[in-house]
């Protein structure tokens, strides 16, 4: 059966890097009126943090089972 | 609004990784079980957050900011008064009656209990309900979508529903259990972010509380009477008939939410279901409704945020999408938008595997095709699957075309699983209850709260064969229709259920209370036992209530 964990991961991750990638090179692109903060940079973050924890999670689960 | 390049891509990406989710699980399928029941096989963690995803649908995500802005923290009672005591005392006492009745659909538990029509008259309503709900729900976000970002109505709805439709079809419902986790996930993601800035940006709770009046910040201290707070609900009826008949009626007897629970791999895990969904559950609110408060602060305080307005008044249904526009860059937005497309498609898959394993088990093959091998009813279950879709775009249309039916619509379908709770706590704890005590009752209930309806007048609307009474809002109508009608079902039941025989001990065995085997796994971790997992739960949300009372 399908880990759950394995895509969840991934999309989170990918999703992280390319807010991150905004984030770093290009933080003035259509910004937001109402806040100063670099809101892709903290978001791209978290959500590669967390996309990188499920992965992990799923890779040692993985092994145990093999 | 105006999107970038990159948030069409992040909502490019979503889609393919839902799609994909339902690809990779197609190969599992291979009998009507494994189409409509998960096969019983599904981690207790992710039946969990599929429990609550299911039911956060886009309605409620945009419902529940538009009403923080326009009630307050009072909101919050659908969540810390209303949701979570029924989700413990489904997961807690009713759990186990339908798991070890080994019924595979709530409709399929009355025919057991019951008999065969009190059952057909759930599968029929239910079957209606979800269609509509889902068809409704769909309007909901065709309709947002173009009125914030342009898009249109038919092209939306069309796509969406083809997303759905094809991961439903190819995975059935473990493909849509594992995709509302995802969405779930993209949800708090897209949207906390959200509500920490604009909860931030106003001056944190203390700034909103010096900006909104005391009424909008305080979730108990105007419920005296029903004329002091915004809801223009009074204690008792926001306690008996959203606390108790509402919130217990849909979450104990929905079988859009049980069957995720029924989804689980065993006894323990369908009991733990609820409850650690519990967990999340309780602190929604912070995401959906707070942002709503955030925003009406906003509102006062002269840095360009005005509440949205339409025909004069204010239009809280864009108060979510306005915010993020306001606060989210390129990229983040995408999310966010990604997010509110996710909530839409984890509440129309589970109207549509509700629905498919309700029309394919308690309508097909009870009254049209019985005994037919496994592999017919799959197929069935499939085409059921494209029926249930087509007809939720159908009903879509018909919301947009009458607009005025559908309010009275979704105020009846609020009611139907009020009778209904009376039959199931009666048919679970009562082994007198009688088969037909439990129709007349169940009959009589909605008749009775269809009665209230035409004959009591709110808000201008309803009142159609007199006027008896008027409520203070539609929301005060709604819930003592739902009191009315829990009542009437429960006192007709007992009384019917007095004159007749009752069935035999024998017969009811892992069905009723106290002739069902329900293990005690002391061995287990505590955090793997139901028991203290509520007394969690139990503490956290007393907490919450007193902490914003």
């Amino acid at each position: 059966m399908l880990d759950l964990r394995l895509p969840s991961g991934l999309f989170f991750a990918l999703l992280g890097v390319i807010l991150l990638g905004m984030g770093i090179f290009v933080p003035d692109y259509h910004r937001a009126v109402l806040t100063e903060a670099n809101v892709n940079l903290y978001c791209g973050a978290g959500m590669t943090a967390f996309g990188a924890f499920l992965l992990v999670m799923a890779w040692r689960a993985g092994r145990s089972h093999s | 609004m105006k999107l970038a390049p990159v948030d069409y891509f992040i909502l490019f990406l979503y889609f393919a990784f839902v799609l994909g989710i339902g690809w990779r699980l197609r190969k599992k399928i291979s009998t009507s079980g494994d189409f409509l029941l998960s096969g019983h096989g599904v981690p207790v963690w992710i039946t969990s957050l599929a429990f609550i995803a299911a039911n956060l649908g886009a309605q409620e995500l945009i419902g529940m900011s538009a009403s923080g802005a326009k009630y307050g923290i009072m909101t919050a009672h659908f969540y810390w008064i209303g949701a979570i005591p029924a989700i413990l005392f489904m997961g807690l006492f009713m759990m186990p009656f339908y798991h070890s009745s080994k019924a595979r659909s709530v409709p399929e538990y009355l025919k057991m209990r019951f008999d065969e029509k009190t059952r057909t008259f759930n599968a029929c309503t239910f079957a209606v309900m979800t269609v509509f709900s889902s068809g409704i729900s769909m309007y909901a976000l065709g309709l947002l979508l173009q009125l914030v970002l342009g898009w249109d109505f038919s092209t939306s709805v069309l796509c969406s529903a083809a997303i759905v439709l094809a991961y439903t079809f190819l995975g059935g419902l473990t493909s849509a259990i594992y995709n509302e986790v995802l969405q779930f996930l993209l949800i708090v993601a897209g949207f906390a972010p959200l509500a920490l800035m604009s909860v931030v940006k106003s001056g944190g709770w203390a700034g909103i509380q010096s900006r909104v009046a005391p009424v909008m910040t305080h979730a108990w201290k105007y419920m005296g009477s029903a004329s002091e707070n915004p809801m223009g609900v009074g204690l008792f009826s926001m306690v008996a008939g959203l606390g108790f008949v509402l919130s217990f009626g849909y979450w104990c007897t929905n079988f859009l939410v049980v069957q995720r629970a029924m989804a689980a791999d065993s006894m323990s895990a369908a009991r733990r279901t609820p409850l650690i969904g519990a967990l999340p559950k309780m602190f929604l609110p912070f995401v959906v409704i707070l942002p709503g408060i955030a925003a009406l602060a906003l509102s006062k305080m002269n840095l360009g945020y005005d509440l949205p307005m339409k025909d004069g008044g204010y239009d809280y249904n864009q108060v979510l999408t306005t915010l993020m526009a306001k606060f989210y860059p390129a990229g983040m937005l995408g999310v966010g938008l990604t997010g509110l497309m996710a909530s839409f498609m984890s509440g129309m898959a589970g109207n549509v595997t509700a629905f498919n394993t309700v029309w394919t088990y308690d309508i097909y093959q009870t009254h049209i095709k019985p005994g037919a091998p496994d592999v017919h009813y799959l197929k069935v279950g499939r085409i059921t699957t494209i029926a249930g879709v087509v007809l939720s775009i159908g009903a879509a249309y018909y919301a947009r075309q009458y607009s005025n039916i559908m309010d009275l619509l979704q105020l009846v379908f609020g009611v139907v699983n009020a009778p209904l709770f009376a039959t199931f706590v009666l048919g679970m704890f009562w082994k007198r209850t009688t088969a037909n005590g439990a129709f007349v009752g169940l009959i009589t209930g909605t008749g009775a709260a269809v009665a209230t309806l035409c004959l009591t007048v709110a808000e201008g609307k309803g009142g159609w064969f007199g006027h008896a009474y008027s409520f203070s809002s539609a929301m005060a109508q709604n819930f003592w229709i739902a009191i009315i009608a829990w009542t009437t079902c429960f006192v007709v039941t007992i009384a019917i259920s007095m004159m007749g025989q009752p069935r035999p001990d024998r017969e009811m065995e892992g069905l009723v209370y106290g002739l069902t085997k329900v293990p005690h796994d002391a061995t287990a971790k505590w955090y793997q036992r139901p028991a203290p997992l509520a007394v969690l739960v139990i503490v956290l949300v007393v907490i919450l209530n007193i902490w914003f009372a």
